[in-house]
């Protein structure tokens, strides 16, 4: 399965908001109610496409808990994008977003793609956060914005192809030097017509995000 | 925890990339890179990862620290963390695997003693259906924990062959001794087929243990041995499973040898590892990874590393005795510097096979050749080509731009420790930690065990993650983070940018189980 780009991503949030029932939902298309704790940092990858274009994501999926922070942080380099996800139905994860934007802008490339998750939302009578508060603090800090929930799916592909569409288009626009592989994207390898291959590959490719249904 | 890409995707993915794969390392000029791989190339099978995780894992500049998923144990809930170089080769040349070996005497082969107690014994376990064990009991095996790590050089294609053929090697050693080493009230008998001495009348050397067989009843069979008047070497068991050990490295480095011509199996590699067996610990060690026990805070080391400064005398030794092995290229002496050709005449330091002290000689015109160990430390080198020189493979490396082989100057010969579990009562803290020289290059043993006492009071002690998460704690502080001048630990130091495995293996298991 050949691609035109790679591009790396990788999630971070509080422990609990849903970062690895997102990851799950959309690598696997399903929904794991009771979900382990992830300890250290687990991959998923899914090809999508952008315009006409191949692309794969690689997705790092970290562990949100306290302890784990220094382990996370160095994961960030190379990144081309990043997930911040919170949990609509608990504020303090919300509050917690500062610090882990402060983490991401520091340790990162300054060209890195940020996609704000508001996670659960099919929990709306428990909400307690409310989108607007989310769609704030996005536009405060130069954020994509999207609630979504790993449960229903609801908003799962655009969340991750909304950030692949920023990120391509910062390449076509010449921000980013994609022969430096820190910056999270690397050039597939010899481009070819996948032709043997390609009913795997449109099987996962239901990339089209003008379908948004805006279930949210 | 997630079967995030399906297999058939992975399985499509895995073809191209272990075809790709091959060719990427030369490994000393083998030119056998048309040859199929003998198994792809890829990370210990008990992670359990795709290819796309594992292709995940090769990212050199955020370097991720692979652990064991939630639902893959290990025996023992054995710890487990590794990462990837900082950029040195394309792949992990570090491999690991781990499983419990199940050793049956094979059919056919020859038994010693016909009549064991241990089918009486095993009838009356409370679980057994009481016949049916008794009648299985014969061939039933004695199960081995056996885990393992390889360090590659020159390509991935040795260690990665090892660590799915060595433990079979093993199992197929310990097949033919099982029954005796069973036996353990009486001594493995020094010629098989011969009754063993077990009559009290036979020996006055006979041992408490055997006396104790006596006891039980059910002497094989009541015939006097012969009667000898020369002395005879009491073999203990462990013995046997430390020969068993060093056939079964031996055999699996004959198979590289032999399997070269049909398959490419790039490089070489270091192998340490260790089987518990009837309530003792084995570590077999050949290279330059390392076992230590950290018991109440205390260090008990487990190996030691086979270097060209460890070795240097043997070394010499070889290429004294057999200086063609050195194709008029090297010499064998030791000095301190490279000598230089107006040094001709004068008297330098110098060491030889029988020294480990210098004395002065005469420079000679044979001394200006390059010295067969060259270089300090890490930088040693067996004819300025390789740092470590124990091991399996590398059967086609040569010294760059000739026909000189080095295999004749390793060894695959391990040295093995034994350990014995019941002597000690173990504690959930006390581990045995495994790990290849990317973790200790830049660790010392006081700061491994000083970060694992630090570390494991700090977990739930029922929290069956706490030994992976010491063994993440330890990578991460031999990897260290990345700063603008490299790969930092503390106090500044610079951080492995070697491929670095670690296993903590917690010992209060092995009380457990004896």
């Amino acid at each position: 399965m050949t691609y035109a780009y790679l591009f790396k991503y990788i999630i971070i949030g509080d422990t609990g908001v849903g970062k690895s029932c997102l990851l799950l939902q959309f690598t696997d298309k399903r929904f794991q109610p009771v979900h382990d704790l992830t300890i250290g940092v687990e991959f998923g990858a899914r090809m999508v496409n952008i315009d006409g274009k191949q692309i794969k994501l690689q997705i790092w999926d970290t562990a949100g808990q306290e302890s784990f922070r220094s382990i996370t942080r160095s994961y960030y380099r190379g990144a081309a994008g990043a997930l911040l996800v919170y949990d609509i139905t608990r504020r303090e994860t919300f509050n917690h977003l500062t610090s882990w934007l402060e983490d991401a802008r520091q340790h990162s490339s300054s060209n890195m793609v940020i996609m704000l998750i508001g996670n659960k939302s099919d929990l709306e009578s428990r909400r307690d956060v409310k989108r607007e508060e989310g769609e704030a603090f996005a536009r405060e800090h130069g954020l994509i914005f999207m609630e979504t929930s790993a449960k229903t799916a609801c908003n799962v592909e655009e969340a991750f192809i909304n950030t692949a569409k920023e990120i391509y288009r910062k390449i076509q626009q010449g921000l980013f030097d994609v022969h430096n592989e820190a910056n999270g994207i690397k050039i597939g390898p010899q481009q070819c017509i996948s032709t043997s291959v390609g009913s795997i590959a449109s099987q996962r490719n239901s990339g089209d995000v003008e379908s948004n249904s805006g279930c949210c | 925890m997630l079967t995030r890409v399906k297999s058939a995707v992975a399985n499509f993915m895995g073809g191209i990339m272990a075809g790709s794969s091959g060719s990427e390392h030369g490994g000393g000029g083998c030119g056998g890179s048309d040859l199929p791989l003998r198994f792809p190339y890829g990370r210990p099978e008990f992670l359990g990862l795709s290819q796309d995780e594992v292709e995940c894992s090769a990212d050199h500049i955020a370097r991720p620290i692979l652990i064991l998923k939630e639902t893959r144990r290990l025996p023992w809930a054995t710890g487990y963390a590794e990462v990837i170089n900082a950029g040195k080769s394309t792949h992990n040349e570090d491999q690991a695997s781990c499983e419990v070996l199940t050793v049956k005497k094979k059919a056919g082969a020859i038994t010693s003693t016909p009549n064991r107690n241990s089918t009486k014994r095993r009838s009356s376990l409370p679980n057994g259906e009481g016949l049916q064990l008794k009648e299985n009991s014969e061939s039933e095996g004695v199960s081995c924990h056996y885990w393992s790590l390889f360090d590659g050089h020159a390509g991935s294609g040795a260690a990665v062959v090892a660590s799915r053929l060595l433990q079979h090697h093993i199992t197929e050693q310990l097949q033919d001794i099982v029954d005796i080493l069973r036996n353990s009230a009486v001594l493995p008998p020094t010629c098989l087929g011969e009754e063993p001495e077990n009559t009290p009348a036979n020996s006055r050397t006979l041992t408490r243990a055997a006396s104790l067989r006596g006891g039980v009843g059910a002497p094989g069979s009541p015939s006097t041995p012969p009667t000898r008047f020369f002395t005879e070497k009491k073999i203990p068991h462990e013995c046997l499973v430390i020969g068993a050990l060093e056939s079964a490295f031996k055999e699996m480095d004959l198979q590289i040898e032999r399997e070269r011509s049909s398959y490419n199996i790039s490089g070489g590699c270091t192998a340490l590892i260790v089987i518990c067996l009837l309530g003792k610990l084995y570590v077999a060690n050949a290279g330059d990874s390392r076992a230590i026990i950290i018991r109440n805070g205390e260090i008990v080391p487990m190996s030691s590393e086979f270097t060209p400064e460890t070795e240097r005398q043997r070394l010499q030794y070889l290429a004294f005795m057999q200086p063609h092995l050195l194709g008029n290229e090297f010499t064998h002496l030791e000095f301190p510097r490279r000598v230089q050709r107006k040094e001709l005449g004068k008297k330098m330091l110098y060491r030889d096979f029988n020294m480990t002290g210098w004395a002065y000689k005469t420079i000679e015109d044979d001394d200006l050749k390059f010295p067969l160990i060259y270089g300090e430390g890490k930088k040693a080198r067996v004819m300025a080509t390789i740092g470590v020189t124990r091991g399996l493979g590398d059967h086609d490396l040569k010294v760059h731009d000739s026909n000189i082989y080095i295999k004749p100057f390793l060894s695959s010969a391990p040295e093995v420790r034994v350990y014995d579990l019941s002597k000690y009562e173990h504690g959930a803290d006390d581990v045995l930690v495994l790990a290849t020289d990317g973790l200790w290059d830049v660790l010392a043993n006081e700061e491994v065990a000083e970060a694992i006492t630090q570390f494991l009071p700090n977990c739930d002690p029922d929290d069956p993650h706490r030994y992976t998460l010491a063994a993440q704690d330890l990578v991460m502080r031999a990897r260290g983070v990345l700063k603008d001048r490299g790969w930092r630990i503390s106090n500044d130091r610079l951080g492995s940018g070697d491929d670095i495995s670690v296993y903590v293996i917690p010992l209060i298991h092995g009380n457990k189980l004896s």
